[in-house]
Parts: structure tokens; C-alpha cells; sequence
């Protein structure tokens, strides 16, 4: 059976340049980058090439990256660090109704500590409105957290404008912070941090093919942060903790990959969605597509297929061999359709049925043939036996009965 | 979420899957928290179920359910059926992860309005 992974957007492979790099430091190259000996030097001095390659990818200075185990450490350490630092100017924070799992609970728990979050609406293009934005900030506004660009929709949200808007109140004097999670968006798109305009960026290493376990924080010079990992001397003191050499090697190589090779990725994954997407319109009926199609990363689509449920269309493909994703849940009897679809305006029954398709870059035109000779029948199984497939034709008669009685 | 092989199987292969047009019971019963539903349709003869037939709309285990309920109904007489439990249907549908088990109680209580109609009728 083929197999055909389609969830780049959960993680990537790791690729063979970035685990051979990486390698070195598993073995031989084994010091600890604090430490004052040869050991602990060519340890330092390898941290130092990845800082600069993770700096590079988003146009930041070395100094400005911190090194932490992913992105929802980012995210913590840039949502928390702001907050907690500058609690005495405010305590109000501007953030989307589409955020990241990570981004959501942070904000929910300030919500709980004396916090004001106010989550703005996304309409149904997934995209956040600048002057939604402008009209949310207040004089008490802290912090601004909006994603660069969505993990389940892929929709790209205008982080540049919104920080221009920032910048506007900090030139008045408000002590106000942007930050931006583009953990999904790094990989798909150009991110340079003084076109943003962002004071916090969160990535992860493993959505651009790398290992798992490690994260940057891109942090502004000049933005002061409380940190959330206190005892150690590392990162300048923004993250204490030995650093995951190997990992953090990995993530330098898979960022100096990404930067030279990101135009032929995009490129590369682009044409093959369109395929996908056309090939899924002139087989499958009743299909709605999730988010704004023109402003998402070019790996990623996210179909509603009406009349069946998202985890069982998920597992039927999953026996076939194709692997994607999901943002149903249901769970003791309690249906928790997936937040960022149901902000979309979705009904829940779209909601459920939704699907996410994330290519990457060693996806093949086999591959998406082989995922569009699958899914129609997949589909059209679940359909068979869906009462709510069978009821779209009794509708109408059901109608004429009433009709029929009253007349 | 981790299913058992039996119940993907059920998932891929559904027993009895449809309605029946001649039925003598057809049912259907909906989860109204989570939206799941179920359609059992029945067709009796000579105090047994002779055929049983099963639509349905959800998680995963609310399908295998529906299967493994449809499944096991052919030949029963009615006394039979009404013994099935949520626990016989949840082992007959491979086994249920500990939060999907209102699956298996759905499709009990669609079994139940189902026999229900089979007594007003007979």
C-alpha cells in the first residue's frame, strides 16, 4: 500500500542534510556550550552558526533568537514574559479567535489572573480585520498577539499593517508590545521581522524540517521580558537551561534550508494543491473550502465535505494509507468542533467534517493522484451511510406531505 | 485515539448498511449534544428479526456501532433483541475508548425505540 503523508502542517520529516548535520553533536561534539574548554567552545561555537542561520530566516540580529524547546515555549515565554514584565503599564491583551491551542491557553489563564483578553472575530475568511484591531486597542493594551499565519486554514493574517498600528501607539508613548506566532508560517512564506514590524516572533524547528524538541523566540532588542525559566545563566538570561545542542545544530541547518530553498517549496507545493483542489471539485460533490483561498500558505487546504464527520473520514483514509487531519473532536458524548472553524461562522456539522491537507516539499503528483483516487470513494462510503445524506432527499418530500395535509 | 482494528474494520466494511423499504420498525435517535445519529430499520417475520439494516452519522464508534448492531440483530426474535446491551454492542463493534462509549449507548437506545414499534405494530 502507498503511503502518503499529507500533515506537514503537524510536523515534517526531518531531512536527511538537517540529521546529518545534527549528528556530530550526539557523539564527539558532545560539550556543554557554558563550559570554558575545547569542548564546551566547539559546542558554543556551533549554538552561535545556528543562531545566526535562525536570525538569517527572519531577518533578525543573532542576539535577538532564543533558544527554547518549541513553539508553544515561544509562545509561553512571549505572551507571560510581556505580560508579567509589564503588568504596571495595563493589563489588557488583543488577541484573534483563531490562535494556536498554545496561544488560547496562555490567554486563558490570563484571562483568570485579572487579565482583560479581547479575542477579535475572523469572519469567514479567517482573517482578522486591522480595524477590528485599532478599535480593540485601549490605553491599557499590553500586548498584541496575532498569528502570521493559521495553523489549520493556513489563512495569512495582516501582521504587518497591525504592527504598523502599534508602532503608532508606541511613538505616542504606550508602553505595547506585537507578537506574532509563525510557527506554520515559516515554512510556507517569507517572514522578515522589520516587515512585520513585530517585537516577539515564535518558531518551531520541526515544521521545517527538523527534529522535534526544539523552538526559537525572535525578541526584539530592547523588549524586556520576564522570563519563564529562571536558574540558568543561558540566553542571556531569557531562558535558563543547557542548550539542546544537537537539536539547536538541526534547527540552524533546517533554517539555512528553508531560507535558500523556501521560493521552489512554495513554488513546488502550490502547484500541487491546485491539482488537489481541482481534482477534489470535479470529483466530490458538496465540498465547502475553509478559509480565505487567497491569502493562505500554499501548502495547506482545509475542505469541508458535508454529511460525514471528519474523524471518520480521517481513519478511512488513514487505512488506505493517506494521512491527514482532522479538527473534529468528540469526546464523552460533547462535541468540541474545532474552534477555529466554528470562528469561520460554520455550522457544526461542516465544522466536523473538515479536513486538513498540508503538503510539503518531497510531496509528488503520484502522491496527490494516489490521495485523489482514494478520497472520492472514501467520501462517498461515509455518504452511503449518512442519514443526513439521506435526508437532503427527503426534505423536499417531506414538504410536499405537509403541504398535501394543509391543502 | 487509538481504535481497534475490528472496529476500523467496521468503519471500512459496515455490515448492513441502508434502509429498508418494506420495514416494520424504523427508528432513528440523535445525540443531541454532539449531533450524532442513527437510523435502525427492522424487518420482521415469524416473530424474528429477518432482515436489519443501519444509517448513521458521527465519531467513528457511532458507526461501528451502528455496524456491529445491524450485525448481530438477523435472526433474533424480539425478547432476544431487547436483552442486547450498550456493552454487548461496544464489544461487538471491537471495544470503545473510554470517552466514545455514548456510542454505544445511542445505538441501544435506538435498538429499544426500534423494538418499541415492533410491539405497538404487532
Amino acid at each position: 500500500m502507498l503511503r502518503v503523508y499529507f500533515d506537514h502542517s503537524a510536523t515534517t520529516p526531518a531531512d536527511p542534510r538537517v540529521v546529518e548535520a545534527m549528528l556530530p553533536y550526539l557523539t564527539g561534539k558532545f560539550g556543554n556550550p557554558s563550559s570554558v574548554h575545547f569542548y564546551g567552545q566547539e559546542a558554543r561555537a556551533a549554538v552561535d552558526g545556528a543562531r545566526r542561520e535562525v536570525a538569517a530566516l527572519v531577518g533578525a540580529r543573532p542576539n535577538e533568537i532564543v533558544f527554547l524547546s518549541g513553539g508553544t515555549e515561544a509562545n509561553n515565554l512571549a505572551i507571560r514574559g510581556v505580560c508579567e514584565q509589564h503588568a504596571e503599564h495595563g493589563r489588557h491583551v488583543i488577541t484573534t479567535s483563531i490562535e494556536h491551542s498554545s496561544v488560547r491557553g496562555i490567554c486563558d489563564s490570563l484571562g483568570r489572573r485579572d487579565w482583560e483578553v479581547t479575542r477579535l472575530p475572523v469572519y469567514g475568511e479567517g482573517v482578522v480585520r486591522v480595524e477590528d484591531v485599532r478599535a480593540a486597542l485601549r490605553p491599557d493594551t499590553v500586548l498584541v498577539t496575532v498569528m502570521l499565519a493559521n495553523n489549520e486554514v493556513g489563512t495569512v493574517q495582516p501582521v504587518a499593517e497591525i504592527g504598523a498600528l502599534v508602532r503608532e501607539r508606541r511613538a505616542a508613548g504606550q508602553k505595547i508590545w506585537l507578537h506574532t506566532d509563525a510557527v506554520q508560517a515559516a515554512g510556507g512564506m517569507r517572514v522578515d521581522v522589520d516587515a512585520l514590524a513585530c517585537d516577539l516572533l515564535s518558531l518551531s524547528a520541526h515544521k521545517l524540517y527538523a527534529p522535534k524538541g526544539v523552538g526559537a523566540l525572535y525578541v526584539r532588542r530592547g523588549t524586556r521580558l520576564a522570563p519563564q525559566n529562571v536558574g540558568g545563566h543561558q540566553e542571556r538570561e531569557r531562558r535558563g537551561g543547557t542548550e539542546a545542542v544537537p537539536l539547536v545544530v538541526a534547527f540552524g541547518e533546517a533554517a539555512r534550508l528553508t531560507r535558500l530553498e523556501l521560493d521552489a517549496r512554495a513554488e513546488h507545493v502550490r502547484r500541487l494543491r491546485e491539482r488537489f483542489e481541482a481534482g477534489v471539485e470535479s470529483r466530490v460533490s458538496d465540498i465547502v473550502y475553509n478559509g480565505d483561498r487567497a491569502r493562505r500558505l500554499p501548502g495547506v487546504s482545509n475542505i469541508s465535505f458535508r454529511y460525514v464527520e471528519g474523524e471518520g473520514l480521517l481513519i478511512n483514509l488513514d487505512m488506505q494509507g493517506v494521512a491527514v487531519s482532522t479538527g473534529s473532536a468528540c469526546s464523552s458524548g460533547s462535541l468540541e468542533p474545532s474552534p477555529v472553524i466554528r470562528a469561520l461562522g460554520r455550522d457544526d456539522e461542516l465544522a466536523r467534517g473538515s479536513i486538513r491537507f498540508s503538503l510539503g516539499k518531497d510531496t509528488t503528483e503520484e502522491e496527490v493522484d494516489y490521495v485523489l483516487e482514494v478520497l472520492p470513494r472514501a467520501v462517498e462510503n461515509l455518504r452511503r451511510l449518512s442519514p443526513l445524506y439521506q435526508h437532503q432527499f427527503k426534505v423536499t418530500s417531506s414538504k410536499l406531505q405537509v403541504e398535501d395535509r394543509t391543502s | 485515539m487509538p481504535y481497534s482494528d475490528l472496529l476500523k474494520d467496521h468503519l471500512a466494511n459496515p455490515r448492513n448498511a441502508g434502509t429498508l423499504a418494506d420495514a416494520d420498525a424504523d427508528a432513528e435517535q440523535s445525540n443531541p449534544v454532539c449531533g450524532d445519529r442513527l437510523r435502525l430499520s427492522l424487518r420482521l417475520r415469524a416473530g424474528r428479526i429477518e432482515a436489519a439494516r443501519f444509517l448513521a452519522y458521527g465519531c467513528p464508534p457511532t458507526l461501528a456501532c451502528g455496524s456491529a448492531l445491524a450485525g448481530m440483530l438477523e435472526g433474533l426474535t424480539l425478547e432476544e433483541a431487547a436483552r442486547i446491551t450498550r456493552d454487548s454492542i461496544a464489544r461487538a463493534a471491537g471495544g470503545l475508548p473510554p470517552r466514545k462509549t455514548h456510542a454505544a449507548a445511542l445505538a441501544a437506545e435506538t435498538l429499544h425505540a426500534a423494538l418499541r414499534q415492533c410491539d405497538a405494530s404487532s
